[in-house]
């Protein structure tokens, strides 16, 4: 037993013991335990199993800890036959450990071990479905995420995770994943950068999620358009409507051969939807989308299009008579929920409409000019009000002297005072000034990487006049012509 | 680090802990998985849900995530969700969401809470008043003293010196002569945003990469 344990503990992760090990020796430490713990008959009993995954620290261990739980959960479901044995259930012991591991695990040793890692995942998402508390799932996925670090990198966790949000309403969680950019697919195996060595802690992390590190299932075309959607829905869930229009919006520019898929229009459906409660206004699809695409759109989600004609139009009896004809489709579409925030919306955006051609109003003049809103006389000054107080509507309110009891709508032209104006300007201009420190940084790092520093350039400059010069006084293969010499080597050795 | 059992001792710990609105809703966020793999139908454990949940609902409150309460009481085992003290945060839910001022002081003051959500329901108040305070200082440029006694929960049948004395500590001033308070507006820094750095490094991240 305690050369097995010798083993297991033979390779701690960088921080706690192997800080001062080459990234290739440590290398070869980590693939030897991994060939160690694969071979045939290693396995322990299961008295062992439970003893070993008390002994060792899953943040220092990660790679030994996973390698144990998978061989726990294997004998377990071999003997109960069950996918989801009670030990893994939720609350049993094989789970406890599994939260543990998956909440402080080493990310540079697991880079070894994504397809076993990824299973572990798995299996955590199908015990808690198993007993249909999702949710108990979203936290540790989320955090398993966070703590690997995919760097822009979309995997088939991502879509599990917000499938599992929505089903347990728990939208907010899922946001830190969510407000990420995810900007690359695991990059193919062949093309991969040759040579780095998985436990480098200084290349991009990019490098290490390729379609063969296990991290993420083979990936589809509908799993990426499925998660935008799904991602959608969950920001039009928080209404957060930019959000949401831009994932949805994702979904609807996806290139297509021929055909256009169901869950494009869906998206299509919903993103009018994000629109009008958002904006109060149908946007032209984004220039990406094609326009033989963009009818197909219109054909099939017409319902859609004349909601959002009546809304557009102030036609308030239209957009009741559209709601109401509309809702098996709604039903159908299941989109009941957003369409009945549409008269909530209807009315915001025209009294927002009044600012453009007043500039005051008392409480019964916007009545009267907001004729067709669904509010009545009782409800109006109390929706005015809160939309003023939440700053939906950029307007000032006023209570007139003596026992009057009207209340004046202004429309400034500017809704903040010289005090609150200065300090959005200020803190406006610190953002931009940020702003331009992060680009300015990203062009002198993309001016290494690409060699067209400006002492790069003088430098090549310099060494074409001299092989010029050389050629002509007959010297050939000099040191300096060939790129060699000392300044540019000094030049280039933080490049690389 | 491992989490303290929940409990209801653990819960009136971390209430009255006084943490900040944010931390008390990441240390409660924090238990609702332990709180997922309790017995809604075991009585010992049916209070204990009870005051866990109605707390949790107050720290959603008390970090203004509207929407996310609402998906809370979702996801509220159906025998909690029907007991009174949780009709009651979804009545609060919804005079929340419908800005209905009068309403929201009435179901705090005078509708039964249970016993250690209460330091909660009184912090939520005086939340709720400092907001309204904030925002009707933003929003009004004269107001009658009854509407704005109205939106703090003052009685409006109070010495109206009392409440004159109220805003004008705040900085506002009174017009005596057209019975008329001028509110002053509260300047506040607006949010700090990392999203648009992240988005540029990340951006310019991709560009660097795909060039090199």
């Amino acid at each position: 037993m305690s050369d097995f344990l010798a083993y297991l503990t033979s390779a701690p992760s960088r921080p706690h013991g192997s800080a001062n090990i080459t990234d290739k020796c440590y290398d070869h430490q980590l693939r030897d335990l991994i060939a160690y713990l694969k071979q045939p008959g290693v396995a322990p009993s299961t008295a062992d199993i439970n003893g070993y995954l008390e002994a060792i620290s899953p943040a220092v261990h990660s790679l030994s800890y996973l390698y144990l739980l998978r061989i726990r959960i294997q004998q377990l479901q071999e003997k109960t036959a069950v996918g989801v044995p009670n030990d893994l259930q939720p609350g049993g012991t094989l789970w406890n450990q599994t939260v543990k591991f998956l909440r402080s695990f080493d990310p540079i040793q697991i880079r070894y071990v994504g397809h076993e890692w990824r299973e572990l995942v798995d299996s955590v998402a199908n015990a808690a479905l198993s007993v249909s508390k999702p949710i108990l799932a979203v936290k540790m996925i989320r955090d398993a995420l966070e703590r690997l670090n995919t760097a822009g990198v979309f995997t088939s966790l991502h879509l599990m995770l917000v499938k599992l949000a929505l089903l347990s309403s728990s939208y907010t969680y899922v946001l830190p994943v969510l407000d990420k950019l995810l900007c690359h697919f695991p990059s193919d195996t062949q093309n991969a950068h040759a040579g780095i060595l998985l436990c480098s802690e200084h290349e991009p992390s990019t490098v290490f999620f390729t379609d063969s590190s296990g991290f993420s299932a083979n990936l589809t075309y509908r799993d990426h358009l499925q998660f935008y959607m799904y991602s959608g829905m969950v920001y039009m869930a928080l209404k957060k409507w930019d959000q949401a229009s831009h994932c949805l919006g994702i979904v609807i520019s996806a290139p297509t051969a021929n055909s256009v898929s169901k869950i494009m229009v869906e998206a299509y459906k919903k993103w009018v939807l994000a629109n009008l409660l958002g904006h109060g206004k149908l946007f032209s699809v984004p220039n990406l989308v094609a326009p033989h695409v963009t009818r197909v759109y219109q054909s099939l989600s017409k319902p859609y299009i004349s909601l959002a004609e009546a809304f557009e139009k102030r036609d308030f009896q239209r957009l009741r008579t559209e709601i109401s004809l509309g809702q098996t489709i709604w039903r159908a579409d299941k989109n009941s929920g957003l369409v009945y925030q549409v008269f909530e919306a209807y009315d915001k955006f025209l009294i927002i409409k009044l600012g453009k051609t007043f500039s005051a109003l008392t409480m019964p003049d916007v009545l009267q000019r907001a004729s067709s809103c669904s509010k009545g006389s009782r409800d109006i000054e109390e929706f005015v009000v809160s939309l003023v107080m939440t700053k939906e509507l950029r307007a000032k309110l006023s209570h007139s002297p003596g026992n009057e009891t009207t209340t004046m709508l202004r429309f400034p032209l500017s809704s903040q005072s010289h005090a609150l104006r200065e300090e959005h300007i200020r803190f406006r201009l610190i953002q931009k000034e940020a702003a331009l420190n992060t680009i300015s940084r990203a062009i002198t790092q993309t001016k290494i990487t690409l060699e067209t520093s400006h002492e790069n350039l003088q430098v090549i400059a310099k060494n074409q006049k001299l092989a010029g010069s050389s050629e002509r006084s007959g010297v050939v293969g000099s040191t300096e012509a060939d790129g060699g010499g000392d300044l540019d080597e000094d030049l280039m050795g933080d490049g690389r | 680090m491992d989490l303290p059992p929940l409990s209801l001792d653990q819960l009136s710990a971390v209430i009255t802990a006084g943490p900040t609105p944010t931390d008390l809703y990441t240390s409660l966020s924090a238990y609702e998985e332990q709180a997922c793999l309790l017995s809604a139908t075991d009585p010992s454990e049916k209070d204990l849900l009870l005051e866990f949940y109605t707390a949790f609902f107050f720290s959603h409150l008390l970090t203004d995530q509207i929407c996310e309460a609402r998906a809370l009481t979702r996801r509220i085992p159906r025998e909690i969700s029907r007991l009174d003290a949780m009709q009651t945060c979804s009545l609060l839910l919804r005079a929340v969401w419908q800005s209905k001022h009068t309403e929201i002081y009435k179901i705090l003051r005078e509708l039964p809470w249970p016993g250690r959500s209460q330091p909660l329901v009184q912090r939520y108040e005086s939340y709720f008043q400092e907001k309204t305070l904030v925002e009707m200082s933003n929003s009004y440029e004269t107001i009658r003293i009854a509407a704005a006694a109205t939106y703090l929960g003052l009685d409006p049948a109070a010495v109206e010196g009392d409440i004159i004395e109220k805003f004008t500590a705040c900085g506002w001033k009174w017009d005596s002569e057209k019975q008329l308070l001028h509110p002053k507006p509260v300047v506040t820094a607006p949010p700090k945003d990392d999203s648009l750095q992240n988005e540029l490094s990340r951006v310019m991240a991709l560009i660097s990469n795909q060039g090199s």
